[in-house]
C-alpha cells in the first residue's frame, strides 16, 4: 500500500513534472505552423480557391447561358477529351512548348552574357548599362508592346524603313505577321527584350558573390577563362540559374500580352499560344468549360516542368549539406 | 449587448435595407424626383458628342436628381466586357448593342423584355424592319432600334478626274477604273486604288451575296455554313483578283485604321460606312481639306447597272434585365431613339436613322449610303452568330485567301464547317 502509494505519488509527480516541458515542446513545435498559418490562409484564398474553381469549371459544360445563371452542367472529363483530340489544340501545345524553349534559351543566354559583361566593364559603363536595363524593366508591358507594334507596322513602321534604307532588301510594305515564323520572331524579340533586365541584374548580383580567391586560385593553376567560367563561376551560381530557368519557363509558357496586344486583340489562329487559346475559348467564344480545361492542361504541363526543377534543387541542397 | 439583442438589431437592419431597396424598385412610372445613377454604354463613334449632350440635357431637365454616366466602349473587346457585365449583379442600365449581337444576349434573358412598352416609343410603328427584326427574339422585343449603317465605296473625285475615270457601274468596270488609277498613281509604293485590309469581312460579304452565295443557310433550327458553295467561291475569287491587283493594304490587317490611312492621301477608294466621311475629314484624326474631294458610289454588282447587296450594320439600344431603373432607362432610350435626336443623328452623324420617316433627311454623301441600304442583307439571326464573329472565322478565311496560304476551296470549306459547328452548338 505504502509502496503503491509511493509509486502512485511518483507517477503523479513525474506527470506533474513532465506536463510543463511537454506542453512547452508542443507549443514550440506548433509555433512555426501558427506563424505560417496566416500566409497559408492567404495563399489558399488567392491561389487555392481560383485553382479549385478552375478545376471545377473544367468538368462542366459552361457556356454563356450557364454563366448568366451561375450554374453549369457536370460532364466529367468531356472537355478534356474534346481539346485533347482537337488538332488545333495539338498545334497550340507544340507551338507553346517550342516558343518556351526558344525564349527561355535566348533570354537566359543573353542575360548571362550581359551579367558577365557587367562584372568586367568600368564603373560608369556599368551604371549606364544597368540603368538602361532598369528602364526596360520599368516600362509597363502594354505601352511597350504598342511601341514595338508601331516599329514593325506594315505601312508606317521604322523597321521596314530602316531595313530598306540600309540596303538589306526591299522591305516596303513587308508584313511581319503574314508568315507566323517571322511573326513569332518579332514576338520573341519583344519577350526576350522584356525578360533580360530582371535575369541579367539578378545574375549579376549572383556573380558578385563568387569568391574572388577561388577565381584567382583557378587562374594561378593555369585555368583558361572558359574553364574558370564552366568549372568555378557557373557551378557556384547554379542554384540561382535553376531558379531563373524555372521562373523564365513559367513566364514564357504563359506569354499572352505580347501576342494579344501586338495582333490587335484578334490574333490569327497561327498565333495561338496556349494562354491565347484558353482566353479565346473562354472569353471570346464563351466556352468557359473548354477554356478552363485548356488552362488546367497548361498548369499540368508547367507542374511537370516544375517537378524537374524542384528535384534538381533538392539534389543540390543535399549535395551541399554533405 | 447580449447575443439575442444583437441578432435582433441585425435582422432589423436587414429588414430596413430590404424595404429601402423595395422602395426604389417599385417605381414604375417616373415622377421627376427620382435619384440615382443611370449608366449608359455607347460604342465608340456611334453618336456625336453633341447628340449625347443634348439627350442628357433633356433628360436632366425632367429628372434633375438623376446622374447619367455615358461610357464609351470599343468595338474590339465589347463582347467580353458585356459578358462580364451581364454576369455581375450591376450591369450598365442601357447598352448599345451591335445588331448582330442582340440575339445572344436576348436568348439568355440578359435584356429586359419591352414588348408591352413598344407603343410608348416614338416612331415605333415606322422603325426600320431589319433593325426591329434584330431586336426581336422568339417574337418578343428586347431592344429599341438605334441607327443603321451600310457600306458603299468612298472615292477621291480629284484622283478619278486626273485618271479620267467615272464611278463604275459594274464589277468589271470597278477593275478597269482601279487599273487606270494604278497606272496613274501606282509608282507611289504606298498607293492603293482600292484599299482593302485582309480581315475586312463586312466588305467581303457583298461579293459573296452578289453572286448568289450566302454565309449560312437554315432549315428548321439547323444551320449549315454555305461559304463553300460555288456562288460564294465565285464572289471571293472576284474579290481576291481585285485585292491582289488594286490593294496594297495589310493583308492581315483590319479596317480600324483605314480612315487614317485614307486621310494620308495615298488611297483612291475604300469600302466604308457613311459616318467614316466624318472621320476622314476630322481636323484632329484626318484631313479637313479632303472635304470637297470625296464622292461615294454603291458597291457595283457583277450584273452591269445593279448594285451588290450590302451588309446592313447598325446598333440597337438594350436595357439590362437586372437594371433597377427600368422606367428611367426606357425614358433615356426613348429620347435618343426619338424624332428630335434621330434627326440630329442623320444631319450631324451621317447615319441612317431608326425610322423610315426620317431617311429623307439624308442629303449629299449620306444619301448615297442610305440608298445603298435598300439592297441589304443580314447575318444569320442566331444567338450563336456572335461566337462566329468572336472566333474570327470569316477574318481567318479572308486572310488565308489573300495571303495565298490556302486555296479558295480549302479556305471556304474550313470556314463553312466551323460556322456549321458554332451555329448548331
Amino acid at each position: 500500500m505504502g509502496v503503491a502509494g509511493n509509486a502512485r505519488a511518483g507517477v503523479v509527480s513525474r506527470k506533474h513534472l513532465e506536463a510543463g516541458p511537454s506542453r512547452y515542446v508542443i507549443a514550440r513545435r506548433l509555433l512555426p505552423y501558427a506563424l505560417i498559418a496566416p500566409a497559408l490562409l492567404v495563399i489558399a484564398g488567392v491561389l487555392g480557391y481560383p485553382l479549385g474553381m478552375l478545376l471545377w469549371i473544367s468538368t462542366q459544360q459552361y457556356g454563356f447561358r450557364e454563366l448568366i445563371q451561375h450554374q453549369g452542367v457536370f460532364i466529367g472529363l468531356q472537355n478534356f477529351a474534346t481539346i485533347l483530340t482537337d488538332p488545333q489544340f495539338n498545334y497550340v501545345v507544340r507551338t507553346s512548348l517550342l516558343f518556351t524553349v526558344i525564349n527561355v534559351g535566348l533570354s537566359m543566354f543573353m542575360a548571362t552574357v550581359i551579367a558577365l559583361l557587367l562584372e568586367r566593364v568600368s564603373r560608369p559603363v556599368r551604371i549606364l548599362l544597368s540603368s538602361g536595363l532598369v528602364f526596360v524593366w520599368a516600362t509597363p508591358v502594354i505601352p511597350a508592346v504598342n511601341l514595338w507594334q508601331w516599329m514593325f507596322d506594315y505601312e508606317f513602321g521604322v523597321v521596314n524603313w530602316l531595313l530598306t534604307h540600309i540596303g538589306v532588301g526591299n522591305y516596303i510594305h513587308h508584313n511581319w505577321f503574314e508568315n507566323p515564323v517571322q511573326g513569332f520572331a518579332v514576338i520573341t524579340i519583344i519577350v526576350v527584350w522584356g525578360a533580360i533586365p530582371f535575369l541579367a541584374l539578378t545574375l549579376y548580383a549572383g556573380l558578385t558573390q563568387v569568391p574572388r580567391e577561388l577565381v584567382d586560385a583557378a587562374e594561378i593553376d593555369g585555368a583558361r577563362p572558359w574553364q574558370v567560367l564552366t568549372n568555378v563561376t557557373l557551378p557556384i551560381v547554379r542554384p540561382l540559374l535553376i531558379i531563373l530557368f524555372s521562373l523564365s519557363t513559367i513566364w514564357d509558357f504563359g506569354v499572352f500580352n505580347q501576342v494579344w496586344v501586338l495582333l490587335n486583340a484578334r490574333p490569327n489562329k497561327d498565333y495561338f499560344l496556349i494562354s491565347v487559346y484558353s482566353f479565346q475559348e473562354s472569353f471570346r467564344v464563351s466556352k468557359y468549360g473548354l477554356g478552363a480545361a485548356a488552362a488546367v492542361v497548361m498548369v499540368a504541363i508547367l507542374a511537370i516542368v516544375s517537378i524537374f526543377y524542384i528535384r534538381e534543387t533538392i539534389r543540390l541542397t543535399a549535395e551541399q549539406s554533405q | 449587448m447580449n447575443p439575442r439583442k444583437l441578432l435582433f438589431s441585425v435582422a432589423a437592419a436587414f429588414a430596413l435595407l430590404a424595404t429601402a431597396c423595395g422602395g426604389t424598385n417599385s417605381t414604375s412610372n417616373t415622377t421627376g424626383n427620382e435619384t440615382g445613377t443611370l449608366t449608359v454604354w455607347l460604342m465608340n463613334g456611334s453618336a456625336p458628342q453633341s447628340v449625347v449632350d443634348g439627350v442628357n440635357a433633356d433628360f436632366k431637365a425632367k429628372h434633375p436628381n438623376v446622374t447619367v454616366n455615358v461610357e464609351i466602349q470599343q468595338w474590339s473587346d465589347v463582347t467580353t466586357k458585356l459578358d462580364t457585365a451581364f454576369t455581375g449583379s450591376t450591369p450598365p442600365d442601357i447598352m448599345e448593342l451591335g445588331n448582330t449581337l442582340v440575339a445572344k444576349y436576348a436568348s439568355v434573358g440578359a435584356l429586359a423584355d419591352i414588348t408591352s412598352k413598344k407603343g410608348s416609343f416614338e416612331n415605333s410603328g415606322t422603325w426600320l424592319q431589319s433593325l426591329t427584326d434584330s431586336c426581336t427574339f422568339q417574337s418578343k422585343l428586347y431592344c429599341v432600334p438605334y441607327y443603321a449603317g451600310s457600306r458603299a465605296i468612298i472615292y477621291r473625285t480629284d484622283m478619278f478626274a486626273a485618271a479620267g475615270v467615272q464611278p463604275p457601274t459594274s464589277m468589271d468596270q470597278l477593275m478597269t477604273v482601279g487599273q487606270a488609277l494604278m497606272a496613274k498613281y501606282g509608282s507611289d509604293p504606298n498607293f492603293s486604288a482600292l484599299y482593302f485590309p485582309g480581315k475586312y469581312w463586312y466588305a467581303a460579304a457583298p461579293f459573296v451575296w452578289d453572286f448568289g452565295g450566302d454565309i449560312a443557310t437554315s432549315s428548321g433550327s439547323k444551320w449549315s455554313g454555305a461559304l463553300n458553295s460555288s456562288q460564294a467561291q465565285q464572289g471571293l475569287t472576284e474579290l481576291n483578283t481585285l485585292v491582289s491587283k488594286l490593294s496594297r493594304a495589310d493583308k492581315t490587317g483590319d479596317e480600324l485604321k483605314q480612315d487614317a490611312a485614307f486621310a494620308q492621301g495615298h488611297i483612291a477608294m475604300i469600302v466604308a460606312n457613311g459616318w467614316e466621311v466624318g472621320v476622314i475629314t476630322d481636323p484632329k484624326s484626318g484631313d479637313p481639306t479632303l472635304k470637297d474631294k470625296l464622292g461615294a458610289f454603291p458597291i457595283p454588282s457583277h450584273t452591269p447597272g445593279q448594285t451588290a447587296p450590302v451588309f446592313l450594320g447598325g446598333s440597337d439600344l438594350g436595357i439590362a434585365a437586372k437594371s433597377k431603373n427600368q422606367a428611367l432607362a426606357r425614358e433615356w432610350v426613348g429620347l435618343l431613339g426619338g424624332t428630335k435626336f434621330q434627326s440630329q443623328m442623320v444631319t450631324v452623324g451621317g447615319v441612317i436613322p431608326n425610322t423610315t420617316t426620317l431617311v429623307s433627311l439624308s442629303t449629299g454623301l449620306p444619301a448615297i449610303f442610305a440608298s445603298a441600304a435598300k439592297n441589304s442583307r443580314f447575318t444569320p439571326n442566331s444567338p450563336n452568330w456572335a461566337n462566329v464573329e468572336s472566333a474570327n472565322v470569316l477574318q481567318d478565311m479572308l486572310v488565308s485567301i489573300f495571303t495565298g496560304k490556302a486555296s479558295i476551296p480549302t479556305a471556304t470549306s474550313t470556314a463553312s464547317d466551323k460556322i456549321t459547328t458554332i451555329l448548331n452548338s
